[in-house]
């Protein structure tokens, strides 16, 4: 098997600048059936309770995993499949919605950040990621002692991810070419800004509507640090099996629109 | 041949979550070497009632023994030492980045040795005749193909018994014929085969027991030549006996099912000049 | 189309039009982060609630929701009862503890902060159920149509909703295919094992849904999915006046609790 073609030329292929049927029938180049089932996928995802929150009766759920490794599956068009797929998790499956009406927020950031990036479109991205930051140390509860470890340390790698561009490179070409190694550190840098973002959203969600103050995330800070390593940890190994499959099936997802024979 | 139980279920009842009754008492016994059918319309339980046989599903109620083991509380994982279950969608089976993987994961599981998993890879390879196929993506086989490596992945178990659940569907003749060469030869070999089917033709040729299911219950189990005799009985459950049978038994020839074309020369042909006289070793109900 | 979480009946909430109901629903969702005066945020619920009798929707359903969510409402009180840097002091639990940012006291304005804040929540759960269970999913995506939400978001929606059921099956079978293959870890009793297991589950899922999705695409291209045309619908929403006079009802009252919120009623 040869992972590596060195004709492959890797760059972003430019947009059809005419409209056709086929163009209106995808999103972000990736086609609405795939967007749709994406969405299925990730309800039914949600259905799976995963870890507990702390406090809580609601439960963390397998759709985390999915949110995580959307953005290098789909390409910014994650954001469109996830918000899809939340809106309807959150009128059937209520526990892992944990702001009612607004819960959708949070895996469409996730898939949103991660899918600019994985675009190259890295401008965009840290704009969104520049916001997300914003929205938690704006709020006056983010000043308290300690709070600014709380988006560390994945909204860490999540900035170095977006922002070095030879890090961001290095880690889309991996992916890209199917590099049978280093391919899940890589994807493992990409589910981290993933889930990263989703994480600072849900935090910045908590703090704006229920004010929970540093007295509870302090202490439970070490055991977030373990969820969000478990998740992402998965998400690399889901990752990896997905991407290697896609790839080889040819199945149409992301990368193709990313690489160019 | 000795006959040495297999499986064994007694008034088996099972009652889905959702209020279902799928199985209401059934009682049947599988004996180590059969070559057994399990059909009925969608619905009938015969997919609940082997579900039972490795643990997928528990009975709601009644005794199920497999191999000498207690299947209602026997470990899935245990069961499948004993019990290799082929799904109707391959797809559902795979899951590995080769084939060579795919095929080795099962002994793995299982705890076998290295070099033992490595020695069951390539029989199974060959067996199935895969070589070709060795380092290739499951994901990106043809149907057929996947099909084969679902079965490969239940004969790497080495288990005692295979189910198969509809296992020609989605394929074309050549493909079902492939497929079904594949179960006689592990058949051949010893090992107890169990399938389930609504193709009538394939128990015809290759089955030598049927067992009919209807709304949970085992309606009619008898060898193919008198099972087939049931034609009326047959046709208010949605099953069709294959053309010729239905033929013979339209001529009038009911004492006993004609299964297959020889069977039907037979009868036909003036006694005596027969140059095959019984057995080829296919179809026919020898045993 | 399966209607998820409908219930069909006959009152003044459910003939509404659906873009009123989801006018609706975000006014109260903005109304209620106005405010951090628990009776303020009291007489929201009662409105909320009073909408749901209204609607006739089954008010124990209210509980079952926050059920799950019990546990953080009394984490939410009692972190602003006991952090919250109040005046007034209501009540001596110990000496301060700096350590933890205790004062000593209860005070008033953390137990009020406190009962906005789970008020808040009870709200922010209880909002969506007046559309979603008054509103036909038809007449919801048709809503979002109107309100020029691209008609594609409404299909990926609907899409979504009519196929995850095969999907869950689908899960089930493949669950059930890693046991026959000898995968043991389902059944482990140790957590991380099982929920490895679980993920392992969602790759050949991944895999076999984009593979259908390829006959999903073709579906659609031959329905002409994406043809240049202007599309009509089979049911037709038509504003009465009374959505006119809810929409209005609606914008004013957000302007009014706006303007309280500016002259600092409704705040602790």
């Amino acid at each position: 098997m040869n992972e590596t073609n060195p004709t492959e030329k890797i760059d972003e292929v430019k947009p059809a600048p005419v409209r056709t049927w086929q163009s209106r029938g995808r999103i972000f180049g990736i086609p609405i059936s795939l967007i749709a089932i994406w969405a299925a996928l990730f309800v039914a995802a949600s259905a799976v309770p995963a870890l507990p929150v702390p406090g809580m009766g609601g439960m963390i759920t397998v759709n985390a995993i999915m949110t995580a490794i959307s953005g290098v599956v789909l390409g910014p068009a994650a954001a469109v499949a996830n918000a899809a797929g939340a809106i309807i998790a959150t009128i059937l499956f209520p526990f892992g919605a944990f702001f009612g009406p607004f819960s959708f927020v949070t895996s469409t950031m996730g898939g949103l950040v991660a899918g600019l990036t994985f675009a190259n479109r890295w401008k965009l991205a840290g704009l969104a990621e520049i916001i997300l930051l914003a929205s938690w140390f704006v709020n006056p509860a983010s000043w308290q002692p300690y709070m600014y470890l709380v988006p560390l340390p994945y909204s860490l790698i999540a900035v170095l991810v977006i922002f070095i561009k030879p890090l961001r490179e290095w880690a889309r070409h991996q992916i890209l070419t199917q590099n049978k190694l280093w391919m899940w550190p890589a994807l493992f840098l990409f589910a981290s800004t993933g889930h990263a973002a989703e994480y600072l959203t849900t935090n910045s969600l908590t703090n704006w509507l229920y004010s929970l103050t540093w007295q509870y995330w302090i202490p439970t800070l070490p055991y977030w640090i373990g969820v969000d390593t478990v998740i992402i940890i998965l998400a690399t190994i889901v990752g990896v099996g997905v991407l290697i499959g896609l790839h080889r099936a040819r199945l149409p997802h992301a990368s193709d629109l990313y690489i160019q024979k | 041949m000795d006959r040495e139980s297999m499986i064994t279920v007694e008034n088996l009842t099972h009652v889905y979550p959702n209020g279902v009754e799928a199985l209401c008492g059934v009682s049947l016994n599988v004996d180590r070497g059969e070559y057994l059918a399990i059909v009925g319309q969608n619905g009938s339980g015969k997919t609940t009632l082997a579900k039972h046989f490795n643990g997928l599903l528990r009975p709601t109620q009644g005794t199920i023994k497999v191999g000498g083991k207690d299947a209602s509380k026997a470990r899935v994982s245990e069961l499948s030492r004993i019990i290799g279950y082929v799904f109707q969608n391959p797809d559902d089976m795979l899951f590995c980045n080769s084939v060579e993987e795919e095929i080795g994961f099962g002994p793995r599981m299982i705890g076998c040795s290295k070099d033992e998993i490595q020695r069951r890879v390539a029989e199974t390879i060959q067996i199935l005749g895969l070589e070709s196929l060795q380092d290739q993506h499951p994901f990106a086989l043809s149907l057929g193909d996947r099909q084969r490596l679902a079965v490969a992945c239940a004969l790497s178990m080495q288990p005692e018994v295979f189910v198969f659940d509809e296992p020609t569907t989605g394929q074309d003749y050549f493909g079902g014929q492939r497929i079904m060469e594949i179960i006689d030869r592990l058949h051949t070999s010893g090992k107890t085969i169990i399938i389930i089917t609504h193709d009538m033709q394939m128990v015809a040729e290759h089955a030598q027991r049927v067992v009919v299911m209807s709304g949970g219950k085992i309606a009619l189990d008898a060898p193919p030549a008198k099972a087939f005799t049931q034609i009326e009985l047959l046709e208010k459950l949605s099953l069709r006996p294959p053309q010729i049978t239905r033929f013979a038994f339209q001529m009038g020839w009911t004492d006993r099912a004609i299964l297959n074309i020889r069977e039907m020369c037979d009868v036909i042909r003036p006694q005596g000049s027969s140059p095959i006289a019984g057995n080829n070793g296919r179809g026919g109900n020898h045993g | 189309m399966a209607d998820v979480g409908y219930v069909q009946k006959d009152t003044f909430l459910h003939r509404l039009d659906a873009r009123t109901k989801l006018v609706l629903m975000l006014a109260i969702l903005l109304v209620v982060l106005v405010f951090t005066n628990p009776f303020y945020v009291l007489a929201i619920l009662f409105l909320v609630l009073g909408a749901w009798a209204l609607a006739k929707l089954p008010l124990n359903m209210v509980a079952d929701i926050f059920k799950y969510f019990t546990g953080i409402a009394v984490i939410i009180f009692a972190l602003q009862a006991f952090f919250y840097p109040g005046q007034t002091n209501l009540l001596r639990i110990s000496n301060a503890i700096p350590a933890i940012g205790f004062s000593g006291y209860i005070t008033v304005e953390g137990v009020m902060y406190g009962l906005a804040l789970v008020l808040r929540l009870v709200v922010i759960m209880t909002v969506a159920p007046l559309l979603v269970m008054t509103t036909p999913m038809s007449d919801l995506m048709l809503a979002l149509v109107k309100l020029k939400i691209p008609y594609r978001f409404a299909f990926i929606l609907t899409t979504a909703m009519s196929l995850f059921p095969s999907i869950q099956n689908r899960a089930e079978l493949i669950q059930q295919a890693q046991l026959c293959r000898g995968v043991g870890d389902f059944e482990s009793g140790n957590f991380f094992i099982r929920l490895r297991a679980s993920a392992s589950i969602l790759t050949p899922l991944i895999l076999g849904a984009f593979r259908d999705s390829q006959i999903l695409d073709v579906a659609m291209s031959s329905r002409a999915f994406g043809a240049p045309v202007q599309r009509t619908y089979l049911l037709e929403s038509h504003f009465r006046r009374a959505d006119y006079l809810f929409l209005a009802g609606c914008l004013l009252s957000l302007i009014v609790a706006i303007i309280l919120r500016l002259a600092h009623f409704g705040v602790v």
